[in-house]
């Protein structure tokens, strides 16, 4: 009942279609009674000889005049009761959307996207299975068997109902001892379905293993046990499923056969006609359903409960980080920062401390260490993806946490290490920032990224899909399609942080040329690991393992003779190595 | 992709392997059909012969109880029985084709899995052959069972009275129209709708791998916007979907069930006034509105089924599509008994897409029981020199000779007795220390002990808690990664290979473990023809002869020694290798 509880809004919300439903379901459950009814009296009628070709037609077309309203509203309960269930399986999943939207880097990091996948589709479909055929066998079941029993009961003959009817209760206790069999058989179904995948997944990812070492046979007998065992689940279930036929028949079998006999011992009295009985065996059909329902809508409720509570466990997380500041950034603010310790929540080790300066409007800030600095924390911490009492970043005189989270996204754009492209055309992909840039624009940014040239040699120029079914781009060309999609923003402050990794130097000194023609007044911060990136660069700060060890300019730190310096002349080897010199 | 005609049949020869399951299943079928059917029947005597007349004859009656007792637990347990028969065959079919296609994809030739995703083949093997299952479970036995039931029906009520049976056959008909009707009207749609919900999901799934990218460039409201515009889309089709379900199906079917429910009570008492003809019985009618409510049930079943049919000859054409394609060519032929390990690349040409080559005309000798190393930078081609050993790939120009015999006649056994390989990424086998090391081969435990000695895994093992019957796990917990890589090496040698190739077999491994696996193959050194490609140079400073690649070319070549003091490709790598940039403040 606790479902039905936190689903009382949407009942309420739609409470229209639903009394629509309820009110068409009760109207079918009555003319339902019609018919068999009247096989009863034209039965009768026969059998006693006072049968009129006039009253046939009038009870014939009668039965007609049901069908045709039966069918009519039939149609109509459908579409109220689904209307409302399904609408609620897309509200569901756009709110999960939009809730996902808000949330900072951190929770995916604690959410794996299959398993927020799962809770995005079938938990929503539970749900909404709940608030439709859920509701419609509570409902339509309860309704449909007290009616039939009142009808039986005081509409035909009392006794003749309670011994028919001796045993019902024996198919609704089987009926949910299946449906509770079936279930737990499903899941090992599901199971063992999933070993079979990994099976094939270990033998396909693995296959030059399995050629090099001739392990084809014991990789196929391996596969072949799981789909036995696959195969054996499925036997299960199919044992289980198998076994409502003969329930249905046994009880509905023995329950006519109940029926005829002390029917037969009444119409012997005189108390009961052929009609009558006629009519109660067509009854007792009626109330297969209802046995069946309750057994499906504990299925039902039992799923619907826990897919609610595993919505709601990520419906319920508020966003780590508040959106509560009022200011906006002024266009050529200076950036402080004074990082005196910060370590990611739920670690013990710092990663990035005693790291303090400024960054003047238009000026260029480079960032180097090894892997594990603390390079992309610093980036992390100017975006308040990350907070910490000890982390202060602060815009001329306004702290991060005061402006608003769309004036500082405004404000700084950044190119991350792993650049996602998504599955659209490679002119929106660069326009992600801003749907309404023309062609021109794009392209431009597209050549001031180097990447324009490329992109005409695609098939379909920049209206050629990427991803999923769309053509594979490599690893320096998506880093260029993420840069130029940064420059056509325009921001105030780009971020490259590791962003030319996989383009060869040429490139990325032909990039950095156009960068600084193009952001002449603007001020761009480049993490990198190789050197030659920020070689120009107003100001470099080393990090190691957190904390800063070298500052200055490019000709100052290699005087200095340092990490900068060594590092420096290891990558000249690095890259005489990478010519083939 | 096949067509429907071809598919089907296909599909439908597998199960006459299972002829006399079949044929059981379909006499259990029809048993159960006859006693199912016999109910209706034995109660209609009973009112028309006992009941109604007023005839209390206790013998008669017991005889009817009895038969309709024995007539109902018959058909229950027969029909359950059959339809077990059913599953199994359905089953049994699944598994092998599950068993063809794995076998016949792990027999293709590496490159045929360039260009695959591995995710879509995959789906291939189980999402498909599980859709085709459904076909046989869900279709098949479905129509057979429900195609005799409603037969069965039709002939009970034809030995009762055949005209009011041609009243009820009239529905059959009518159904197949609204059926058609059906299909043709909800096929689109459906289509749709499919199409829609994968959408969905795709557009969530990208959100949440893009997300920070989307809040970076602050355009949350703009795919809130798109996604509830689709997922509204949608909701629409679906609602579409089930008019036309609640238009055609369930309440149409239960339509034309109470129209002939009213023809035969028209006919029943058309012939009750028309006293000339030959009276129909009160038993009959009660038999014919039991019956008309069993074949409405199987009539609306098939129907519903039929989604799945078309669903499910998609997929069969997917999965036969891989069945039939080409296992390697497998030459038969062996070598000459005495071949020591010599080998050599005679101008071999290697490209993987066919466009851009990766190894340019290589040339190079080793003899028997040299220890050859080959470095160089990522894409150099080093790596493909082991892939063209191992046969995974064949060169598209040139010959790789193995005692003067080319690599190409070889049979896989005679390749796989011969050559051994350790790649950079260890296996290991749930299984024991002992059988990790035979994998199916049958060798004798004197044997594996000899090759764990040999590479030094054999005092690894004695600290296990069982030695070489510990079973490890299949991540290998039980063993440090340097164990895991001596594991491999171990398991190579115990088959007694010439020639030994290690790719890139100490790139993932510490320092110690490298020591260990360096130790390994200096004992080894002499004995057996050793190919080492190394990222690290420390590995192959022992070698014969190291070659220096670059870009699918050999640069240089030479001993350790004399590569050094030249200037060049290989005397930078080994100042990369051993300058240490020391980290500052830390």
């Amino acid at each position: 009942m606790w479902l039905f509880g936190q689903l009382r809004w949407y009942f309420r919300l739609q409470w229209r279609r639903y009394s629509i439903a309820m009110v068409l379901l009760s109207l079918v459950a009555l003319l339902n009674l019609l018919p068999p009814w009247i096989s009863g009296r034209v039965v009768d009628a026969v059998a006693a000889g006072t049968l009129s070709m006039d009253q046939l037609l009038r009870q014939l077309a009668l039965i007609l005049l049901v069908a045709a309203f039966v069918y009519v509203f039939r149609y109509l309960w459908r579409l109220s009761l689904y209307s409302a269930s399904y609408q609620l399986g897309a509200l569901l999943r756009r709110r999960f959307y939009e809730h996902l939207l808000r949330q900072p880097p951190a929770f995916f990091q604690r959410h794996k996207t299959g398993d927020l996948m799962a809770r995005a589709t079938s938990d929503v479909n539970a749900v909404e299975m709940f608030a439709g055929e859920a509701m419609l066998a509570m409902f339509d079941g309860v309704l449909t068997g007290v009616v039939v029993l009142c009808v039986l009961l005081f509409g035909i003959d009392w006794r003749l109902t309670l011994v028919a009817l001796l045993p019902w209760p024996l198919m609704a206790y089987w009926f949910w001892r299946i449906n509770t069999e079936l279930h737990a058989g499903f899941v090992s179904a599901q199971e063992q379905f999933s070993v079979l995948n990994d099976r094939a997944q270990e033998s396909i990812t693995g296959i030059r293993m399995v050629k090099a070492y001739g392990l084809e046979q014991r990789a196929i007998a391996s596969f072949d046990a799981a789909a036995l065992a696959a195969s054996d689940a499925n036997m299960r279930v199919a044992r289980s499923e198998a076994k409502y036929d003969p329930v249905i028949f046994l009880t509905v079998g023995s329950s006519f056969l109940l029926a005829i006999a002390c029917g037969a011992w009444l119409i012997h009295r005189g108390e009961l006609s052929v009609g009558q009985l006629t009519s109660f065996t067509l009854y007792l059909g009626f109330l297969i359903w209802p046995m069946f329902a309750y057994g499906w809508l504990l299925n039902l409720l039992e799923r619907g409960v826990v897919a609610y509570r595993r919505l709601n466990e990520v419906m319920e997380t508020a966003p780590d980080i508040a959106d509560t500041g009022t200011w906006n950034i002024a266009p050529d603010a200076t950036l402080h920062w004074d990082v005196r310790e910060f370590r990611y929540p739920g670690h013990e080790q710092i990663v990035l401390a005693n790291f303090t300066g400024r960054l003047q409007s238009g000026h260029s800030l480079g960032i180097v260490g090894a892997t594990g600095s603390g390079k992309s924390t610093f980036v992390r911490l100017l975006l308040r993806q990350y907070e910490h009492p000890q982390a202060h970043f602060r815009f001329d005189d306004i702290p991060l946490r005061e402006l608003k989270l769309e004036s500082l996204r405004r404000h700084i754009v950044v190119v991350p290490q792993e650049s996602f492209l998504f599955s659209t055309t490679i002119a929106a992909n660069i326009a992600l920032g801003n749907p309404d840039a023309t062609p021109d624009a794009i392209a431009q940014a597209a050549r001031l990224a180097n990447v324009h040239d490329d992109i005409l040699a695609f098939p379909d120029g920049y209206d050629t899909l990427v991803g999923e079914k769309g053509i594979t781009l490599s690893g320096g060309q998506k880093q260029r399609l993420a840069i130029a999609r940064a420059l056509l923003m325009d921001a105030a402050i780009l971020v490259l942080d590791d962003a030319l990794s996989a383009v060869d130097v040429a490139t990325e000194q032909q990039i950095l040329q156009h960068l600084r023609e193009a952001r002449r007044a603007r001020t761009t911060i480049i993490i990198c690991h190789r050197l030659t990136a920020v070689e120009q660069a107003d100001h470099i700060v080393v990090l190691s393992h957190g904390q800063p060890t070298e500052q200055g300019r490019h000709h100052a730190l290699l005087a200095a003779d340092g990490w900068y310096a060594q590092m420096y002349r290891y990558q000249q080897i690095e890259q005489a190595v990478e010519e083939g010199r | 992709m096949n067509s429907i005609a071809g598919t089907f049949p296909r599909l439908l020869r597998y199960t006459l392997e299972h002829r006399r399951t079949l044929v059981t299943a379909i006499i259990l079928l029809l048993l159960a059909t006859a006693a199912d059917v016999a109910g209706p029947l034995l109660i209609k005597h009973f009112i028309d012969d006992y009941l109604m007349p007023n005839q209390w004859s206790v013998n008669g009656i017991a005889l009817i109880l009895l038969g309709y007792i024995g007539a109902a637990l018959a058909a229950a347990w027969l029909g359950y029985r059959q339809s077990l028969l059913w599953n199994h065959i359905a089953q049994q079919v699944v598994r092998t084709l599950r068993h063809q296609i794995f076998s016949r994809v792990v027999s293709l030739p590496l490159k045929r899995f360039d260009y695959t995703p591995t995710g879509s083949l995959i789906s291939r093997i189980t999402n498909d052959t599980e859709s085709v299952k459904e076909l046989f479970v869900g279709v098949l036995g479905v129509y057979i069972q429900n195609i005799v039931r409603v037969v069965g029906i039709f002939i009970a009520m034809a030995l009762l009275n055949w005209r009011l049976m041609l009243v009820c056959l009239l529905f059959v008909p009518a159904v197949i129209l609204v059926m058609y009707c059906y299909r043709r009207l909800s096929t689109p749609v459906f289509q749709r709708a499919r199409e829609l919900l994968s959408d969905i999901n795709a557009r969530m799934n990208e959100m949440i791998q893009g997300v920070t990218v989307i809040q970076l460039f602050r355009q949350e409201q703009r795919f809130a916007r798109q996604y509830a515009a689709t997922a509204q889309d949608h909701f629409e089709t679906r609602r579409r979907t089930m008019q036309m379900d609640a238009l055609l199906l369930r309440p149409m079917v239960d339509l034309l069930h109470l129209s002939t429910l009213a023809g035969l009570l028209y006919l029943f008492g058309l012939n009750a006034l028309d006293s000339a003809g030959e009276l129909i019985e009160v038993g009959v009618i009660y038999a014919f509105l039991s019956y008309l409510g069993r074949f409405t049930e199987p009539l609306i079943e098939m129907t519903q089924r039929l989604n799945l049919f078309q669903q499910a000859i998609v997929s069969a054409s997917r999965v036969f599509a891989w069945i039939d394609e080409q296992p390697e060519q497998m030459p038969a032929q062996n070598p000459a008994a005495s071949s020591h390990g010599d080998i050599e690349f005679d101008g071999v040409r290697f490209s993987y897409d066919g466009v851009k080559p990766v190894l340019k005309d290589i040339r190079f000798r080793i003899a028997a029981g040299q220890f050859i190393g080959i470095v160089g930078h990522t894409g150099s081609g080093k790596s493909t020199i082991a892939s063209l050993l191992m046969r995974f790939y064949s060169p598209q120009q040139g010959r790789i000779l193995l005692d003067g015999q080319d690599l190409a006649q070889l049979s896989q056994q005679a390749l796989r007795a011969r050559f051994a390989i350790v790649q950079q990424d260890s296996f290991v086998l749930a299984a024991s220390v002992a059988d990790n090391i035979d994998i199916g081969r049958g060798l004798s435990r004197a044997d594996i002990e000899a090759a764990s000695k040999a590479v030094g895994l054999h005092v690894h093992v004695q600290k296990l808690p069982q030695g070489y019957d510990t079973v490890l796990d299949e991540k290998g917990q039980s063993l440090s990664v340097g164990q895991r890589q001596l594991l491999s090496l171990a398991r190579a040698m115990a088959g007694k290979p010439q020639v030994l190739v290690l790719d890139e077999a100490t790139a993932n491994v510490d320092s110690e473990t490298e020591a260990l696996v360096q130790q390994s193959l200096l004992k080894l050194k002499g004995s057996i023809t050793l190919i080492v490609i190394a990222h690290r140079l420390s590995t192959i400073t022992q070698a014969d002869r190291i070659l220096v690649m670059h870009q699918g070319e050999i640069m240089q070549q030479g001993s350790h020694r004399m590569l050094l003091a030249e200037e060049g490709l290989y005397r930078h790598l080994h100042e990369l290798q051993t300058t240490q940039v020391v980290e500052v403040g830390g």
